[in-house]
């Protein structure tokens, strides 16, 4: 697609016939957890920009799966794509999340996205 | 909504304050403009959605392709707000267009008096063929 | 125009014929924005194109074949973007930029329900949907009211969408925030034993790829669901 003026013309030649998160594969070097581990979300400062949901923050999570390589949300809303993490799909307990959750749905869960910077081990 | 979290969006960041009081221009096309809803009834159409919303769409994801005038997560913040206060009594996709152009003026992307301009041509030009 | 004997056309539908300020503002705003340089109408008019020709009969396809067809299914459940090829939908190279879009991005995830366990997409941040095999989302996708108790109150919002579901079923919501997108594969009902591909898309709705439906027989249409402001949304810490 032509555009009048790219500021991010090194991802487009990057991404293009790839696809965006496919062009960062075998860029974020050895993932630090693997499927399975129990791991917690960390509550980092994010003054501008994050996609990292508010109630996921501190609450503990399983990986169930490795998703993709990709710069974090956090780095690429400015820009920069020098340093791709690995994604997580982690599942939390819903009765992890939301204190008051129904006792008697205690199986429900939720599932979300999160880059490699916001998990620590649990 | 309560004054405390009014800039806070599901991540908790606090956004620039989002000025919601009313534009002039936008006033008159909310108070005046006949909404796709009744336009259906009154000509017997069934289309649920009016034929510019997609072009509207086009318009939102263009303005947050590469240059990012506008950025997604900030305009459906902006809107949620609006839709919930200012544009409340309008419709979808209507009120989704008003915060558009509410959004794009109050951040300077284009202004009041030359959108008022342009709707004028543009208005001429649809109302003669 | 009128009938005529042996002429096949028929009466033109209905049309609006009223320019309205909505209209109108539309355009403008579009056209100040391409005079301003934001973007070109080149590239506007090649997205609207593209942006036109969706809609949810893809995903419906996918399911219906994942259905059929356990190889299939495996493929759907492992590489969302590879089986949707099979369905005629390229994430890569459909889009006008050859790559994606800030909104789109081109990973998707094919949810698995099983007996115990159903799945319910929301995107609590914006409204990130996956269009290139969806279309793009319904009104009620895009509220304050579902984003924000879908998380928190699943049960109850489904139910308002009149999907009761037992306790000893895991209700599972997919929060999608980053680059994936999801559609939802249903269990396939009773009842559709024997039918054909077609038959089975045709019952796997908007609703039920999103999650807030089950496919039934007989059932080709989404809930009309009233729109209003949230209750009860997830407070800001």
């Amino acid at each position: 697609m032509s555009k009048p003026h790219y500021d991010r013309d090194h991802h487009v030649k990057k991404a293009t016939g790839i696809g965006d998160p496919q062009c960062f594969k075998g860029e974020a070097g050895a993932p630090k957890f693997k499927v399975g581990d129990k791991v917690k979300i960390k509550n980092l400062p994010d003054i501008f920009y994050t996609r990292c949901q508010m109630y996921t923050r501190g609450a503990p999570a399983v990986v169930a799966a490795l998703v993709y390589e990709s710069p974090a949300a956090e780095d690429e809303a400015w820009d920069n794509t020098e340093s791709p993490e690995w994604f997580y799909s982690l599942i939390f307990r819903q009765k992890d999340l939301w204190p008051e959750y129904p006792a008697a749905y205690e199986s429900d869960t939720l599932e979300t996205e999160l880059s490699e910077r916001w998990l620590e081990s649990a | 909504m309560t004054t405390s979290d009014q800039n806070e969006t599901e991540t908790g960041q606090t956004l620039p304050d989002l000025d919601t009081s009313p534009i002039g221009l936008l006033e008159k096309v909310r108070t005046e403009g006949r909404v796709w809803e009744d336009l259906c009834e009154q000509y017997g159409v069934d289309n649920p959605l009016p034929p510019w919303k997609v072009n509207m769409d086009g318009t939102c994801d263009m303005l947050a392709a590469e240059d990012c005038a506008l950025p997604l997560l900030e305009r459906r913040w902006e809107e949620d707000e609006l839709s919930d206060e200012l544009y409340a009594d309008i419709p979808f996709p209507e009120r989704q267009l008003l915060a558009l152009a509410h959004s794009m003026i109050k951040r300077g992307i284009m202004d009041e008096d030359e959108l008022a301009s342009t709707m004028k041509k543009v208005g001429q030009r649809l109302n003669s063929c | 125009m009128a009938k005529k004997d042996g002429d096949h056309r028929h009466e033109p539908a209905p049309m609006v014929d009223e320019v309205s300020e909505f209209e109108i503002l539309e355009v403008a705003v579009r056209e100040l924005a391409i005079e301003k340089g934001l973007f070109s109408a080149e590239d506007h008019r090649r997205w609207t194109e593209y942006v036109h020709t969706l809609g949810p009969l893809p995903a419906a396809r996918l399911v219906a074949k994942a259905w059929l067809d356990p190889e299939f299914k495996k493929l759907a459940v492992e590489d969302g973007v590879k089986a949707s090829l099979e369905v005629g939908v390229d994430w890569v190279k459909d889009m006008p930029t050859q790559f994606g879009t800030p909104s789109d991005y081109c990973n998707l995830r094919v949810l698995e329900d099983t007996p115990t366990l159903k799945h319910v997409v929301v995107c609590t941040l914006c409204s990130c949907y996956p269009r290139p095999i969806l279309g793009q989302s319904p009104e009620w996708y895009r509220t304050p009211n579902y984003r924000r108790r879908l998380v928190r109150y699943p049960r109850q919002v489904l139910t308002e969408f009149g999907l009761i579901l037992p306790s000893d079923v895991e209700v599972r919501v997919e929060d999608s925030n980053q680059k994936s997108r999801f559609i939802v594969l249903p269990v396939r009902p009773e009842g559709t034993e024997g039918w054909s591909e077609d038959q089975l898309t045709e019952i796997v709705t908007r609703d039920c790829l999103i999650g807030v439906a089950m496919p039934t027989p007989g059932v080709t249409a989404n809930v009309k669901l009233p729109v209003h402001p949230a209750v009860n949304p997830v407070p800001h810490h």
